[in-house]
């Protein structure tokens, strides 16, 4: 018994520690957003300053461009994920055929070996094709490190659904079309959901291929924090942070929680 | 059709797209790397540029420093991540059921706040004068600024350990958890009939049952941290540099320099590749036993 309250305490005590450690530096972050220039002892601010908000919604910063150019690359790579991963991990996940393995591995690699030095690479081709500078160039160099967590996500739930059902569906006169609408996509949509959460998040996090292929050009978020990060203005960098990350948890979650609302709703 | 080429037909999108935007760049990489260069006016393969590499001791300043940097990092971050994962298994076996999801987020809130964000927390927090100095102060362990020792921005890269610990032990709680839920609440009633007590229990059945995926995260979390370029450009010093900033630096300097960046890139995705054998060697078992692996 008196093990067991050990445990108990041991639990109680390690628990509360993580969540300092994972607190901690995010109250930092909102403090640092919400006050301007605060002396070195203070800990808490005397007074809250909305300055670096302002500066944000100012015309002089782009923060409005950069957010709706980097949610549109994200999309759009993400929905290129999804076109290319459904029918690949279909095949992965429910059929077994000669080099499978060598299929996975040549499609998981990207999430081992960095992009970077892909898109270093292939930089001086994307120049040749007028790609670099522009958003569909990012957007490009953007799939091959999210792609692979689409797949995964999609196989887990490709690998819960066998044939059955769509053979059932075919008996009773479905169409090829009409099978995937209404057996296939309702099953794995939970996999696109997670898959597309994933996705999102890789692209928004991306900064040194954005900055390689963007040239400067193509703004992010990222590529608007970086300066102000590195010896910039503090409180403009952690309100920048802070609406990265928001961007980030909302793009990560956000669709998690509409597909739960969308479920309770049926 | 012939219903044998069904599952090729199926994985032939993706594949020429990963083959032509990730393999061709990695190719085009390495043909630069061995002096292919018309751009520079180089048209001739050599191995100049990685003996010119291997021989500097820049180089080897900088390796040693990122597989130090990512080896303690990795560690840190691994056994955070089990501490964290079983302390989330123990809340969901106490706790009202209401809130486990919401501590569930709270603690991946690490996982999903962006690199270069987390690399900006650490230098909130950890400079001189940031807000764990000022809480030193306040608690009276220092009584000037610079009393607090420098970590972020130093030598030794304690910056970029803090940022990747941060970031990637619930990372690794997130690889951990859903194996742990597997374990049942009887097969701890029958280890206790055989007599076993809860340290047996979790020494015998629980850690075990967690090495391969323990391993696995953990393979992955080092070949990302050292390969990544943002936390250690922010946080890092300008010499010696961790390996993706030279990289980088040598990339983005003189078109002369172009073979040597693009070999040290070469010679990174090598290492990489390395550990991801060694990854996928380790998780086999777990990737297939179970066969829903990470996430």
């Amino acid at each position: 018994m008196n093990n067991a309250r050990l445990m108990h305490g041991m639990h109680v005590v390690l628990t509360f520690l993580l969540l300092i450690i994972v607190t901690l530096p995010i109250i930092s972050l909102v403090v640092g957003a919400f006050t301007q220039q605060m002396p070195w002892p203070r800990l808490w601010p005397e007074y809250w300053s909305l300055r670096a908000w302002e500066y944000m919604i100012s015309p002089t910063s782009d923060v409005g461009v950069a957010i709706w150019t980097s949610l549109s690359i994200a999309a759009a790579v993400t929905v290129i994920n999804i076109l290319l991963a459904v029918p690949v991990a279909d095949a992965l996940s429910r059929y077994s055929f000669a080099g499978k393995t060598w299929i996975e591995v040549l499609l998981y690699a990207p999430i081992i070996i960095p992009a970077f030095v892909s898109v270093m690479g292939i930089h001086i081709t994307f120049l040749r094709l007028g790609l670099t500078d522009t958003s569909f160039g990012v957007m490009l160099a953007h799939i091959a490190p999210s792609l692979p967590y689409m797949i995964r996500a999609l196989m887990i739930s490709f690998g819960t659904l066998g044939f059955e059902w769509e053979e059932q569906g075919r008996m009773l006169g479905a169409r090829r079309m009409q099978r995937f609408r209404h057996i296939v996509l309702p099953h794995i949509l939970p996999g696109i959901v997670v898959g597309s959460g994933l996705s999102m998040l890789v692209s928004l996090s991306q900064y040194l291929i954005t900055f390689l292929i963007g040239g400067g050009q193509v703004i992010t978020i990222p590529i608007l924090l970086f300066p102000f990060a590195s010896g910039g203005d503090p409180n403009i960098a952690a309100a920048y942070t802070l609406v990265f990350a928001g961007l980030a948890a909302a793009a990560l979650w956000g669709l998690d929680v509409l597909l739960n609302m969308y479920y309770r709703r049926r | 059709m012939w219903p044998k080429s069904k599952p090729y037909l199926m994985s032939l999108p993706a594949l020429v797209v990963i083959i032509v935007i990730f393999y061709g760049g990695l190719y085009e990489g390495l043909i630069q790397s061995l002096g292919y260069f018309p751009a520079a006016g180089q048209s001739s393969f050599s191995i100049s540029a990685y003996t010119e590499i291997l021989r500097s001791s820049d180089f080897w300043l900088s390796f040693w420093l990122t597989l130090r940097v990512s080896l303690i990092s990795t560690m840190l971050a691994a056994v955070l991540g089990l501490v964290m994962s079983i302390c989330l298994f123990m809340l969901s076996k106490t706790g009202s059921s209401r809130w486990i999801p919401f501590w569930r987020r709270w603690f991946q809130l690490p996982f999903v706040v962006p690199h270069l964000a987390g690399a900006y927390l650490i230098v909130l927090l950890f400079t001189q004068s940031g807000w764990l100095s000022r809480l030193a102060y306040h608690v009276g362990i220092i009584d000037e600024i610079t009393d607090f020792p420098i970590l972020v921005n130093e030598p030794f890269g304690i910056g970029v350990i803090l940022a990747y610990t941060w970031k990637e032990a619930p990372f690794i709680s997130l690889i951990l958890y859903p194996v742990l839920l597997r374990i049942h609440d009887s097969w701890h009633d029958a280890a206790r009939v055989f007599g076993a007590n809860s340290l047996n229990f979790v020494k015998e059945i629980v850690l075990p049952l967690l090495m391969p995926a323990w391993f696995t995260a953990s393979f992955i979390v080092f070949a990302f941290t050292f390969s990544a370029f943002e936390v250690p450009y922010l946080l890092g010093v300008t010499y010696p540099k961790m390996l993706p900033v030279l990289a980088y630096e040598s990339y983005s300097g003189d078109l002369a320099d172009r073979p040597e960046a693009m070999a040290i890139g070469i010679l990174i995705v090598l290492i990489t590749a390395v550990i991801g054998v060694l990854a996928y060697r380790f998780g086999r078992q777990w990737l297939t036993a179970s066969g829903r692996g990470w996430l």
